[in-house]
């Protein structure tokens, strides 16, 4: 199945649940696709605007003998022989045929590699981007030269491009490719650590680092269950759902929609019981907040580092009850979100103290001047 | 997710558990109405070394399409003398089944919740009055007599209900 070998753009954000039965690769080594399909029919309604990536996969009619160079083997046979294994690697080759053949998995292939130009020849000189982002090179940006048998020398080792294949999975030349091999990454195992540039290397690993580690927790939360609706957080019906959130004051698991039901209910009885709704269903503690999230922690600082990732999202968003000091929130100086006027000054609260008749302070809510202009009577 | 539906997902599952669990708990007997996932029955063991031993106390549980985030009702249809009961209705006077309520009680938690109250009865907020003046004026003796009669009268597994 050659589908099998594209990792699955659901699995990459942590939503696929078809599990084994997927029929995407559920391998974060395996090369994502991010071709507009749209686009290669011609008729993608977003344009520019398309979050997908609008690379025309055509090829020429046919291959000219010039091109069948050992370069272009390497770029057209090379890279649609390495990943279908079933085309035709005669340099003659029916191009139709190819297109036809052409999988999915050849056009992620060919999209990750930075010597696919299908003019067959290759690029320049070029500035990479970090192999995780998926070698995002305009076509532009592909120069023919038709002195295909020469290597490009490189003053500097640092601008050699490493073999893309490698980098991206695996090249079927082996030690008789013509390009730079990266050296192979512990974690994800694709050769793509470029042996002159350390800042890359240290970026890579850092973000293979980040992905095993979520993924790690992603699996983890599969199976934990919500005290509340007796389910599999994870495994609800809808993407909104499938949250947990996180209380403040204790550990207990549920999900985001069920605690945030319970603590909206309101209690029959008067005093004191709104307070109960804001205790952890299983253990009563109280918890000031619930923060959402899509994977559950295993420590204290996983835990933390959700909630202040969350805080930090949050604080950018201006807060709808505030409204632009048109509004007021009853959350006050605790509320996560942004409490800006239009003109961009933030609120600046000063806590009144106030001695209370029996001794303590109380803390004097917020008074308006239009709340008492508003009932005043003028006499004409 | 409408109320109704998670209910009825949450009740499912209860449903579930309880079938899988059901040789765990002997004390505990719960099943739901064939036709209406919101309508149980509990037969619960009167606890051992209290006035309700040997007893088979038979509960009806109607449950709330809010459920969870709403307690189940939660009544005695066997009669029961205890000061937390009403002798006429079979209402339970419980916190967890009124303001104490928590979605992470199940049916099975609450039912042994009674179990506890049984045991444990707290004469201080009685609906059966009598039965807590009794507590309250210190007659144990006359309490346990009188709870023991009726578990025979009402409760035993031989007797009809």
């Amino acid at each position: 199945m050659p589908t099998k070998r594209i990792l699955c753009k659901y699995f990459k954000q942590g939503a696929c649940f078809k599990g084994d039965g997927c029929e995407f690769s559920h391998d974060w080594r395996d090369p994502d696709c991010n071709v507009c399909t749209y686009y290669q029919s011609g008729n993608c309604a977003y344009g520019s605007s398309c979050r997908y990536e609008h690379v025309k996969l055509k090829r020429p009619e046919s291959v000219t003998p010039a091109r069948t160079s050992t370069v272009a083997a390497h770029t057209n046979f090379g890279t649609v022989g390495a990943t279908s294994g079933a085309l035709s690697r005669s340099s003659g080759g029916n191009s139709e045929a190819w297109q036809n053949n052409l999988s999915s998995a050849d056009i992620a292939w060919q999209e990750h590699s930075p010597f696919a130009s299908y003019n067959g020849g290759w690029q320049e000189a070029v500035s990479y981007a970090s192999a995780d982002e998926g070698w995002p090179l305009p076509s532009s940006s592909f120069q023919i030269r038709n002195e295909v048998e020469d290597t490009p020398k490189y003053n500097d080792p640092s601008e050699e491009p490493i073999c893309a294949l490698a980098a991206t999975g695996r090249c079927t030349r082996g030690e008789s490719c013509p390009y730079l091999h990266g050296d192979r990454c512990s974690l994800c195992g694709k050769e793509c650590l470029h042996p002159h540039r350390p800042e890359e290397r240290d970026e890579h690993r850092r973000q293979c680092e980040r992905n095993q580690k979520r993924l790690e927790a992603l699996r983890f939360s599969q199976d934990i269950e919500c005290s509340i609706c007796l389910d599999r957080v994870l495994s609800k019906p809808t993407n909104a759902e499938r949250k947990f959130g996180l209380l403040s004051g204790c550990d207990h698991p549920f999900c985001i929609s069920c605690i945030r039901d319970w603590r909206s209910t309101s209690q029959p009885q008067g005093s004191g019981s709104d307070a109960i709704v804001r205790l952890c269903p299983v253990c009563r503690v109280l918890s000031y907040y619930v923060i959402p999230s899509v994977i559950w922690y295993s420590n204290v600082e996983e835990k933390q580092e959700i909630i202040d990732g969350y805080k930090a999202r949050v604080r950018d968003i201006d807060c709808k009850h505030f409204d632009f000091g048109n509004g007021r929130c009853q959350f006050g100086t605790s509320c996560f979100y942004k409490h800006a006027f239009r003109d961009g000054t933030t609120e600046e609260v000063k806590l009144r103290h106030l001695g209370a008749a029996d001794g303590n302070t109380v803390i004097a809510k917020d008074v308006r001047l239009s709340e008492f202009l508003g009932r005043l009577n003028l006499r004409r | 997710m409408p109320t109704s539906l998670a209910s009825r997902a949450r009740l499912f599952k209860e449903y579930k558990d309880v079938q899988r669990e059901k040789s765990a708990d002997t004390d505990i007997l719960l099943t739901c109405d064939e036709n209406n996932i919101y309508r149980w029955t509990a037969h619960i063991k009167g606890p051992a070394e209290t006035p309700y031993q040997e007893g088979i106390f038979q509960l009806s549980i109607n449950v709330p399409e809010q459920y969870p985030l709403v307690p189940p009702q939660v009544r005695f249809l066997t009669k029961v003398f205890h000061p937390n009961v009403h002798f006429k209705t079979g209402e339970i006077c419980l916190d967890i089944l009124k303001t104490a309520w928590s979605p992470a009680w199940t049916l099975q938690s609450v039912c042994r919740a009674i179990i506890a109250l049984m045991a444990h009865p707290e004469a201080d907020s009685p609906l059966n009055c009598d039965c807590g003046n009794l507590l309250r004026s210190g007659d144990l003796r006359g309490y346990q007599s009188m709870a023991r009669m009726y578990t025979r009268l009402a409760a035993s597994p031989n007797v009809s209900h």
